[in-house]
C-alpha cells in the first residue's frame, strides 16, 4: 500500500501532526520505534504550557508558544486532557534582573501575551507564601498551564487512530529511498511506501534526514535536563510555575507544581552526545536545589521521591525548522523541538498541515472526523454516586493496587483495554500512575505483573519494564512437577 | 454508617499484637488488613530468627506470624482481609474509609484507631543514585517478595547496596537459589544490619562487604549492565580513584525503612521528624486524642518481637481509652535526648495517676564501647544504666520504673555519658 504520509516519530510533534492530519481523507501511518509513544522529550519535560513570554519575538516559538497556548483550551476538551491552570511568575532578585524581567516583559508584550502585569514584593508574597524574601519583583504570567505531557501525545494518538491513522510501534527506520511517486521506507518490520514523509523524530530528527539528504540545514544537538520530584503530599506548598529571570542558558530552575499534585524542581542544560537520556548526575542534582532555594524558603527536599533526567532535541539554530525539504522533494523537517515544544506542538501541527502541506497537496476534509476522545477518570476522582455505579458494573474497582495513588484493579483493565493499552509496568505507569508514589512500586509493582500478565494470558516472566526483554521476574523457581 | 469502638489498621506483626491487646468481650474490635492473609512482611520472611523473645522459641517468620494469629482464635474480633483503608477523617469520632472488592467502598466511624500499617522501603529516588535509570534495581523487601512468595527470581548477577537486615538475609537467600551475590556496599563505616546477619549471610558464604563505599555510577539503558562503587570520606563524599566495577544485571537496595503513614495525611497529628513516625506518649497515643500507633508504622525496629511487645501494649492502653474516656486530658512532659541520642520513644509523658513502667527505646548516633545512660529531671539524676557496647543499628531499651517519682513540670532528659 502506498501511503500519502508517513509520520516518524510518535513524540508529541509526530502525535499531534497525526491528529490533525487525520482530519482530512488522506491515508496516514506513523513509525514508532520505541515500545509506546512519547517514551524521550515528551515524557521527561517541566509539564508546562507557556505563556510565550521568553521566546524573541518574531520566532516561530513565540508565534506557535502563543498560539498553542490557547490550543490546549479547546484540546481540553476534546481529548479530556488535565489542564492545571497555575498561572506563572517571573522572579527578579536584583536590579540587574528587574532590568532582564522589564526587557522580557516588552518582549512578551509583542508576543501577544495575554493578561501580563508587574508585581512588587507584597503582591508576590499574597500570590505565593513560600516566595524567597530575596525577590523583589515579578512579572505575573496568568496563562501558563500545567499539563501530563505524555498524556497529551497518548491521546493525541489515539484520537488519530480512532479516526483512521494507522500506527506501527517498534518499528525503527533503517534506511529510506526516495522513489518515483514516493519513498520506500525500510524498518525492523518490513517496507512501506508513502508519497510524503514527515520527520517528527525528535533528538533522532537528524539521523532520520540524514538518510535522505546530502545536506542536513541543521545539527540535533541535544542537551540533558535533570529534575527531582516532590510527593505529591506536598501539594499545597506551591501554586504557580515559578521562574528565574533566565540567563543566557536557558530558562533556568523553575519550580513546577504537576497536574497531580507533586512539584517538579529542574531542570539542569547539560550539553551531552547521546541522543537517549543520559545518567543523573550528583553535582546536578545539587545545583537544582542551590538554584530553587533563590526562589523559595523550606522547599521539603526530605520529600523527593525521584530523580530523572530528559534529552532536548535542541539543533545548532535558535529557532525551530519546520520545513520541506530544499533537496528532497515531499520530505518535511519538524526539527529542533525543545521548549516551547510542548506548547507549540498543536500549533505546529496546524502550521504543518494548513501552511506547508495544503500548499502543495489538496486535502479534503473527513466528514466523520470526531474530534472528541472519552473521559478516562481513575476511580478514586468519581463522586459516590459514579463510583457505586461503576463498582456494580465491575467489583475489580473494589481493589486497591496501587495504596500510594489510590489505583484499584479495575482502573488498570481500563487502562489495558483502551486504544493503546498498557503491555508493560512503565506502560502502566505512565497511564494509570501506579508505583508514582511514596514506595515506588513496591507495594504495587507484583499486583500489576499479575494483572498485565492475567489480561494478556502471559506467563509473569514474560511482562516486561518497559523496553523488549527487560522483565522483572528472571525465572520461576518453583515449578510444579 | 457502622460503629466500632476500636479498629486497627494493618494485620501484620503490629496489627495482630494490638487486637490481642484491645481485645475484651464488650469491645467491637474491627482489624483491616489490605493483602489476603494476615501476617503482613512475616509471611516473606522464611529464615529463622524470630520469636526468641516473645516467644521463647526460634520461629521463621510465616510460623511466628500464625503463632500470632492463632492468639487471637476465640476473641471477640472481626478481620476483614483484602482491605485497604483509603481515608481516614476525625471529627468527634474517626470516620474510616476502606475498599475491598466485596463491599466496594465503605465508610465506618471509630472512637479508637490504632496504626500498625508497617513500614515501607527508601527507593532509589530518595537516596538520589547518580547514573540511569534501567530495569534491574530493586529494593530487598521487593526482590524477598518476589522470590519467597510469588516464587520468581529476579536476577543473576546481583550487587547489594546497604547493610540492612533485609538486604543480608536475601544476600543469603538468592545465593542459595543460585544468584551470584557479588558484593554488599554500605556508605556507613559500620554496617547496618545485626552483627549475627553479617556473620550468617555473608562471611559464611564468603560475600565481600564494602565498608565506606556506595554505588557512584550506574550503567545500562533498558537493562542494567553494570555499577561503579567507589570509597567514601568522613563526609560521604568519593574519594577520588577508588572505583570499583561489577557487571551485574540486578542492584538490590537495602537502605533503610520509613514508616507507614500514608494512609492518614487526612489526619493531623504531631510527627517526629527524626522517626519520620508519629510523635506518641507512654500509651502510644499520639497528639490525637483516641489515635494510637505502634510497631514500624511508628518506628522502625530490629526485630519483629520488641513489635509485638510495643503493639500489645498499645492495644491495651486502646481498650483502657475507651473505658475511662471520660477523664479529664492529663498534662504532659517532654522527653529530651542529648546530642549523642538520635531518637527516643516515647516522646513525651503523660502525667497521671498510672504508676506503671515506662520502657524508653532509643537509638544512639555512632558506635560507643562502655557508656553511661542517664535519665534526668532538671539535675535530679533519676536513674543510671551503664551499657558494655551500644550501636545505631541496635535498638536499645531502658525501663523506668519510679514513675510516681517524676515531677510533672520539669521535661525529662536522657543522657548519655561517653568515654
Amino acid at each position: 500500500m502506498m501511503y500519502d504520509f508517513i509520520i516518524v516519530g510518535a513524540g508529541i510533534t509526530g502525535a499531534m501532526i497525526a491528529r490533525t492530519l487525520s482530519k482530512y481523507d488522506v491515508s496516514v501511518l506513523v513509525l514508532e520505534k520505541e515500545n509506546d509513544v512519547g517514551n524521550h522529550a515528551t515524557l521527561a519535560n517541566s509539564a508546562i504550557i507557556h505563556s510565550g513570554h521568553d521566546p524573541k519575538h518574531g520566532t516561530l516559538k513565540a508565534r506557535f508558544c502563543v498560539e498553542g497556548n490557547r490550543l490546549y483550551d479547546t484540546l481540553e476538551k476534546e481529548l479530556k486532557i488535565p489542564l492545571l491552570r497555575s498561572g506563572g511568575l517571573l522572579l527578579a532578585r536584583n536590579a540587574a534582573e528587574v532590568d532582564t524581567l522589564k526587557a522580557i516583559y516588552e518582549n512578551a508584550k509583542l508576543n501577544n501575551v495575554p493578561g501580563m502585569k508587574l508585581l512588587e514584593k507584597q503582591a508576590l508574597k499574597a500570590k505565593e507564601p513560600n516566595i524567597s524574601k530575596t525577590v523583589i519583583m515579578g512579572l505575573d504570567l496568568p496563562t501558563t498551564k500545567i499539563t501530563y505531557p505524555w498524556e497529551v501525545a497518548l491521546k493525541a494518538m489515539e484520537n488519530a487512530i480512532n479516526n483512521g491513522v494507522f500506527f506501527a510501534k517498534n518499528t525503527e527506520v533503517f534506511a529510506m529511498a526516495k522513489t518515483e511517486n514516493g519513498f520506500d521506507i525500510t524498518t525492523n518490520n518490513g517496507v512501506f511506501k508513502s508519497k510524503q514523509i514527515i520527520n517528527a523524530a525528535g533528538a533522532f530528527a537528524g539521523k532520520v534526514a540524514a538518510m535522505v539528504e546530502n545536506h542536513v540545514p541543521y545539527e540535533v544537538k541535544p542537551r540533558r535536563g535533570e529534575y527531582l520530584v516532590l510527593d505529591r503530599r506536598v501539594k499545597g506548598f506551591l501554586n504557580h510555575t515559578l521562574y528565574p529571570v533566565p540567563n543566557n542558558k536557558g530558562k533556568g530552575t523553575l519550580i513546577v507544581p504537576q497536574v497531580h499534585g507533586n512539584i517538579l524542581i529542574g531542570p539542569t542544560n547539560t550539553p551531552q552526545s547521546s541522543l537517549y537520556a543520559t545518567p543523573n548526575d550528583v553535582d546536578a542534582l545539587s545545583s537544582i536545589k542551590e538554584n530553587a532555594d533563590k526562589l523559595m524558603t523550606d522547599i521539603p527536599y526530605h520529600q523527593v521521591i525521584r530523580t530523572f533526567a530528559g534529552v532536548r532535541a535542541s539543533i545548532d539554530h535558535e529557532d525551530f525548522y519546520i520545513d520541506y525539504s530544499r533537496e528532497v522533494d515531499g520530505f518535511m523537517h519538524v526539527a529542533g523541538i525543545d521548549s516551547p515544544g510542548l506548547t507549540a506542538a498543536p500549533a505546529i501541527a496546524e502550521y504543518v498541515v494548513n501552511s506547508l502541506i495544503k500548499s502543495k497537496t489538496t486535502l479534503d476534509p473527513k466528514p466523520n472526523f470526531n474530534p472528541n476522545e472519552p473521559e478516562c477518570t481513575m476511580y478514586h476522582a468519581l463522586n459516590t454516586a459514579e463510583k457505586k455505579a461503576a463498582f456494580a458494573t465491575n467489583k475489580r474497582y473494589g481493589k486497591i493496587i496501587c495504596k500510594c495513588e489510590r489505583i484499584t484493579e479495575g482502573d488498570l483493565m481500563q487502562h489495558i483495554t483502551r486504544t493503546l493499552g498498557a503491555d508493560t509496568i512503565k506502560g502502566m505507569k505512565k497511564r494509570a500512575r501506579v508505583g508514582s508514589g511514596l514506595c515506588q512500586g513496591g507495594y504495587c509493582e507484583h499486583e500489576t505483573i499479575k494483572v498485565l500478565a492475567k489480561a494478556s494470558n502471559k506467563d509473569q516472566t514474560e511482562i516486561d519494564y518497559y523496553d523488549k526483554d527487560t522483565p522483572v521476574l528472571l525465572k520461576e523457581t518453583k515449578v510444579k512437577l | 454508617m457502622k460503629k466500632h469502638d476500636i479498629v486497627i489498621i494493618g494485620g501484620g506483626a503490629g496489627g495482630l499484637a494490638a487486637a490481642q491487646g484491645a481485645s475484651a468481650s464488650r469491645l467491637d474490635v474491627l482489624l483491616l488488613e489490605k493483602d489476603a492473609q494476615l501476617g503482613g512482611i512475616l509471611n516473606q520472611c522464611i529464615h529463622t530468627g524470630f520469636g526468641l523473645q516473645h516467644y521463647k522459641e526460634e520461629l521463621t517468620g510465616p510460623e511466628y506470624a500464625q503463632r500470632a494469629i492463632r492468639e487471637l482464635e476465640g476473641l471477640p474480633i472481626t478481620i476483614k482481609t483484602n482491605t485497604t483503608v483509603i481515608a481516614i477523617e476525625k471529627t468527634t469520632d474517626f470516620t474510616i474509609t476502606y475498599t475491598n472488592e466485596s463491599e466496594g467502598e465503605t465508610t465506618i466511624r471509630a472512637t479508637a484507631c490504632i496504626l500498625t500499617t508497617g513500614s515501607f522501603e527508601r527507593t532509589r529516588g530518595a537516596i538520589k543514585l547518580p547514573g540511569t535509570r534501567p530495569k534491574g534495581i530493586i529494593t530487598a523487601g521487593s526482590a524477598q517478595r518476589y522470590l519467597n512468595i510469588d516464587g520468581y527470581l529476579v536476577g543473576k548477577n546481583i550487587f547489594i547496596l546497604g547493610s540492612g537486615d533485609i538486604g543480608l538475609i536475601m544476600a543469603r537467600r538468592l545465593t542459595l537459589e543460585g544468584a551470584q551475590v557479588l558484593g554488599v556496599a554500605e556508605i556507613l563505616p559500620h554496617a547496618s544490619g545485626l552483627t549475627r546477619n553479617i556473620v550468617q549471610c555473608l562471611h559464611d558464604y564468603d560475600i565481600p562487604l564494602y565498608l565506606s563505599h556506595t554505588v557512584t555510577d550506574i550503567r545500562g539503558a533498558g537493562q542494567l549492565r553494570g555499577i561503579t562503587i567507589s570509597e567514601v570520606d568522613a563526609n560521604f563524599q568519593k574519594k577520588p580513584h577508588t572505583e570499583k566495577h561489577f557487571e551485574v544485571d540486578t542492584l538490590m537496595l537495602s537502605v533503610g525503612l520509613i514508616p507507614d503513614i500514608t494512609a492518614f495525611n487526612g489526619l493531623s497529628f504531631a510527627k517526629d521528624n527524626r522517626t519520620n513516625g508519629a510523635l506518641v506518649n507512654q500509651t502510644f497515643e499520639t497528639s490525637l486524642e483516641g489515635l494510637f500507633a505502634a510497631g514500624n508504622a511508628l518506628h522502625i525496629h530490629d526485630l519483629v518481637d520488641d513489635v509485638s511487645a510495643e503493639s500489645l501494649l498499645a492495644g491495651k492502653h486502646a481498650k483502657a481509652y475507651l473505658e475511662n474516656k471520660n477523664q479529664k486530658a492529663a498534662s504532659h512532659i517532654d522527653v529530651l535526648v542529648d546530642e549523642h541520642i538520635n531518637y527516643c520513644l516515647p516522646q513525651r509523658i503523660q502525667c497521671t495517676q498510672d504508676t506503671d513502667p515506662i520502657t524508653f527505646s532509643l537509638r544512639v548516633k555512632a558506635k560507643h564501647e562502655k557508656a553511661t545512660l542517664k535519665i534526668m529531671q532538671g539535675d535530679k539524676v533519676l536513674m543510671t544504666r551503664k551499657r558494655q557496647h551500644l550501636a545505631p543499628a541496635e535498638m536499645e531499651r531502658i525501663t523506668f520504673k519510679n514513675v510516681d517519682r517524676l515531677d510533672d513540670q520539669t521535661p525529662l532528659s536522657l543522657k548519655l555519658e561517653v568515654s
